[in-house]
C-alpha cells in the first residue's frame, strides 16, 4: 500500500462523502506515515495556486546533447480543490501548460494556466463547480456553451506562434508559444464555433494536421494545414456511439478504433453516460484520407483504451496499430476519481498490443504481457512503417503511475526499458528526431519525472539507441508540479 | 451536455418568429444596451412578463434592431411594473434565425437579461428575471 496519508485526507476533505465507498475508505484506513514518506505519489495531483515563472533548472546529471534545442510543451491538469467545491476526477482539473526550454546545454522550466472561462468562474466562486468527464457539476455553474466548462487541460499542439492547449470536448485555446499568455478559443470556420476538437490530433510528417471531435456516434473529420488553416471539415455518421479519445492514422487512412464502451444516456459526468457493453467486440473504421466515403469495418475482440500508436501500412494492404490495451474502462470511470484521491487502483494496467487488419477484411489483436501507456513513435515515421514504440512502463494495480519508460521493438519483441526506481513518477516522453539522421532511432527521448524524494519535477533526455543507459542529461526543478498527461517537442 | 445546451437554441430560435408588440397603459420601461463583438446583421430580442411566457416562449413583446452602432439599444416602454425576462441573440447574417454548428450548438451570440447565463441549457426565469417599475437600464453582453 503506497499511498499518501496527507493527500488522501486532503482529497476526502475536499471530495465529500459521494465518493468514499468503503473501500476507499479501507484503503486509506492502512496508510501509514511511513508509506507517505517513502511514495507521496500525491504529489501527482497536487494544487497549484498559480502560474510557475521561467526558472532555470539545475543540471544534476550529464550534459545536454549538442544539437538539441527548442522546447517540450506539456499539458496537464494540477488544480482539483477548492474551498467551495473540488474537481471528482483526475481528468477534471485546470489544464497547466508547462514548456521546458533547452538552449545553448541549458534548460528551463516555466508554467502558466489556460485562463478559462471555467476557471475564472471557479477562481470567482471558490469552487469547482463544473461538470466534466468524472465531475457531475455543481447547480451554481454558468454555462452557455461547452466551452465555457472547456478544462484545456489534455494535450498542446503547435501551430505558427501559437500552441494550442486541447481539451477534448471543445474548441482549442491558443496561447503564445513565448510567453504562455492565453489568447483565446479557436473557431477554425464561423459555421463550425464551438465543434470540438480531440486532444490528439494526427500529424504528417509534413505537418498537415487530421483530428476528430465527437458527438454520440457523430464525428466531425477536422484536416489543417501545418499553419492551422482549416482545409477541410466534414461531419460523418459512426456505427456505434463508443467513448473515443484517441483516433490514429496511416499516411492513407483515418483508422477510428470503436471500443465497447457505448454513450447510452446523456447525463453529467461525461463517463456516467458510457456503459461497457461485453461482448459486442471492438470496432475498427477504416476511412481512405483522400474520400471519406470510401470505408470498411472491422472487427477486434472487447478491449477499452485511450491511447493508441501511430498507424501504417503495408506493401499488401495491411494495417497495423498499436495500442495500450485496458481489459475494461474501470479505469476511466471510478480509477481516476480515486487517483484524486490518493488510493491505488487495484486494477490492471493497460498492456502493449498490435492491431492487424489484412486485406481480406479479417483483423485480429496481437497482445503482449507490455505494461505501456503513453504510446508515442518518432514524428518523422508518423503513418508509415516503423518498428518502435515508447511508452511509459511500472504501472501496477498498487501504484497507477509509471516508473519507468520501455522501447517495444515490434521487428524483434525485445522490450527495451530504463527504471527510475519507485521515487519517480514518469510522464509520457516524446521522441525529437536528431537533426540530419534518419534511422528511427536517431532520437532523443524528452519528458519529466517527478522525483517523489526531492518532491521536485525533474526534466530528462535519454538516447533512443541507448535507452537502458538511462538519461544523458537530467535537471531538477526547486518545485513539484502534478502529473501532466500529453507533450509535443517544438523546435 | 450537448443535448441540454441545445435547448438555448431552441428556446432562442424562437425569437425569430416573435413580432406582437402589446401596447399597456402604463408607463414603465426597460431599455437593453446591447454589447456585441459584430456590425452586421441584427439583435433580435423578446420580451416576456412571466416564468409560463418565459419558459413557453410567449413572449409579451418583441424587437429587432440593426446592429450598426455599439451599443444596440433596444426600448420596451409602456410597460405595467412587474416582472420581467428577455432573451436575445445577434443574428449576425441577417437570415432571420439563429443559427447553429453541425452538433446543434448556437454560432450566433446570444444573452438572457441579467446576462444570465444558464446551467447547460437556457438561463431559466429564476435567472433572469428582473423587476421593472419605472425605466429599468441594463447593460447586456451578447456572447
Amino acid at each position: 500500500m503506497i499511498a499518501s496519508r496527507r493527500s488522501f485526507l486532503l482529497g476526502a476533505a475536499a471530495m465529500g462523502s459521494s465518493v468514499i465507498t468503503p473501500d476507499v475508505a479501507e484503503a486509506a484506513r492502512l496508510l501509514t506515515a511511513q508509506d507517505a514518506l517513502a511514495t507521496d505519489w500525491g504529489l501527482a495531483t497536487r494544487d497549484l495556486e498559480g502560474d510557475i515563472a521561467p526558472h532555470r533548472l539545475t543540471r544534476i546529471h550529464g550534459q545536454a546533447p549538442a544539437g538539441l534545442e527548442g522546447a517540450l510543451y506539456r499539458n496537464g491538469p494540477a488544480k482539483f480543490r477548492r474551498p467551495g467545491g473540488s474537481a471528482e476526477h483526475w481528468f477534471d482539473g485546470d489544464g497547466l501548460i508547462r514548456k521546458f526550454s533547452v538552449s545553448d546545454r541549458e534548460a528551463t522550466l516555466a508554467a502558466r494556466f489556460a485562463d478559462t472561462p471555467k476557471r475564472r468562474q471557479e477562481t470567482r466562486l471558490d469552487a469547482m463547480v463544473m461538470p466534466g468527464f468524472g465531475t457531475p457539476g455543481d447547480p451554481r455553474a454558468e454555462i452557455g456553451s461547452p466551452d465555457d466548462a472547456n478544462a484545456a487541460n489534455t494535450s498542446v499542439l503547435r501551430v505558427g506562434d501559437d500552441v494550442w492547449a486541447l481539451w477534448e470536448a471543445g474548441s482549442p485555446m491558443a496561447m503564445d508559444a513565448g510567453t504562455l499568455e492565453t489568447r483565446g478559443f479557436v473557431t477554425l470556420r464561423d459555421d463550425l464555433k464551438g465543434m470540438p476538437f480531440l486532444a490528439h490530433p494526427r500529424i504528417e510528417p509534413d505537418g498537415r494536421i487530421w483530428n476528430l471531435g465527437l458527438n454520440g456516434a457523430q464525428a466531425i473529420v477536422w484536416r489543417l494545414a501545418a499553419d492551422g488553416t482549416l482545409e477541410d471539415a466534414r461531419v460523418l455518421p459512426l456505427p456505434r456511439a463508443a467513448y473515443l479519445h484517441d483516433f490514429t492514422a496511416t499516411a492513407r487512412h483515418l483508422v477510428i478504433v470503436l471500443q465497447p464502451w457505448v454513450q447510452v444516456r446523456r447525463t453529467m459526468p461525461f463517463s456516467a453516460a458510457f456503459d461497457w457493453q461485453a461482448g459486442t467486440g471492438t470496432q475498427v473504421l477504416v476511412l481512405d484520407k483522400d474520400n471519406l466515403d470510401n470505408r470498411r469495418l472491422f472487427d477486434l475482440p472487447d478491449f477499452g483504451f485511450f491511447h493508441l500508436g501511430d498507424a501504417w501500412e503495408e506493401r499488401d494492404g495491411t494495417i497495423r496499430f498499436d495500442v495500450c490495451a485496458h481489459a475494461d474502462m474501470r479505469f476511466a470511470a471510478t480509477g481516476a476519481t480515486e487517483i484524486l484521491n490518493g488510493v491505488p487502483l487495484g486494477g490492471e494496467p493497460a498492456r502493449l498490443a498490435l492491431a492487424v487488419l489484412s486485406p481480406d477484411g479479417t483483423a485480429r489483436l496481437e497482445r503482449t504481457a507490455v505494461v505501456a501507456e503513453f504510446p508515442r513513435s518518432n514524428p518523422r515515421l508518423a503513418g508509415s512503417a516503423r518498428r518502435f514504440t515508447l511508452h511509459t512502463a511500472g504501472e501496477s494495480p498498487d501504484r497507477p503511475f509509471a516508473t519507468a519508460i520501455g522501447l517495444h521493438d515490434w521487428s524483434t519483441g525485445q522490450a527495451h526499458r530504463y527504471d527510475f526506481g519507485p521515487d519517480h513518477i514518469v510522464e509520457e516522453m516524446v521522441v525529437v528526431p536528431k537533426p540530419g539522421q534518419g534511422a528511427e532511432e536517431a532520437a532523443w527521448l524528452v519528458g519529466p519525472t517527478i522525483n517523489l524524494r526531492a518532491r521536485a519535477t525533474e526534466f530528462h533526455v535519454l538516447d533512443m539507441a541507448r535507452l537502458s543507459d538511462g538519461p544523458v542529461a537530467s535537471w531538477r526543478s526547486h518545485t513539484a508540479l502534478p502529473a501532466g498527461f500529453h507533450g509535443i517537442w517544438a523546435d | 451536455m450537448k443535448t441540454r445546451i441545445a435547448l438555448i437554441a431552441a428556446a432562442v430560435a424562437a425569437l425569430g418568429t416573435a413580432a406582437t408588440t402589446p401596447v399597456h397603459a402604463q408607463d414603465s420601461s426597460v431599455t437593453f444596451e446591447f454589447e456585441t463583438g459584430a456590425t452586421t446583421g441584427s439583435v433580435m430580442v423578446v420580451l416576456f412578463s412571466s416564468q409560463a411566457g418565459y419558459d413557453g416562449n410567449q413572449p409579451v413583446a418583441a424587437m429587432t434592431v440593426p446592429a450598426g452602432r455599439s451599443p444596440v439599444t433596444v426600448t420596451f416602454d409602456g410597460l405595467a411594473p412587474g416582472s420581467y425576462g428577455m432573451k436575445s441573440f445577434h443574428d449576425l447574417n441577417g437570415d432571420g434565425e439563429m443559427n447553429f454548428n453541425p452538433f446543434g450548438m448556437p454560432i450566433e451570440p446570444f444573452a438572457f437579461s441579467n446576462n444570465a447565463v444558464g446551467n447547460m441549457g437556457p438561463a431559466s426565469w429564476e435567472r433572469a428575471r428582473f423587476n421593472v417599475n419605472g425605466a429599468v437600464v441594463q447593460t447586456i453582453t451578447l456572447r
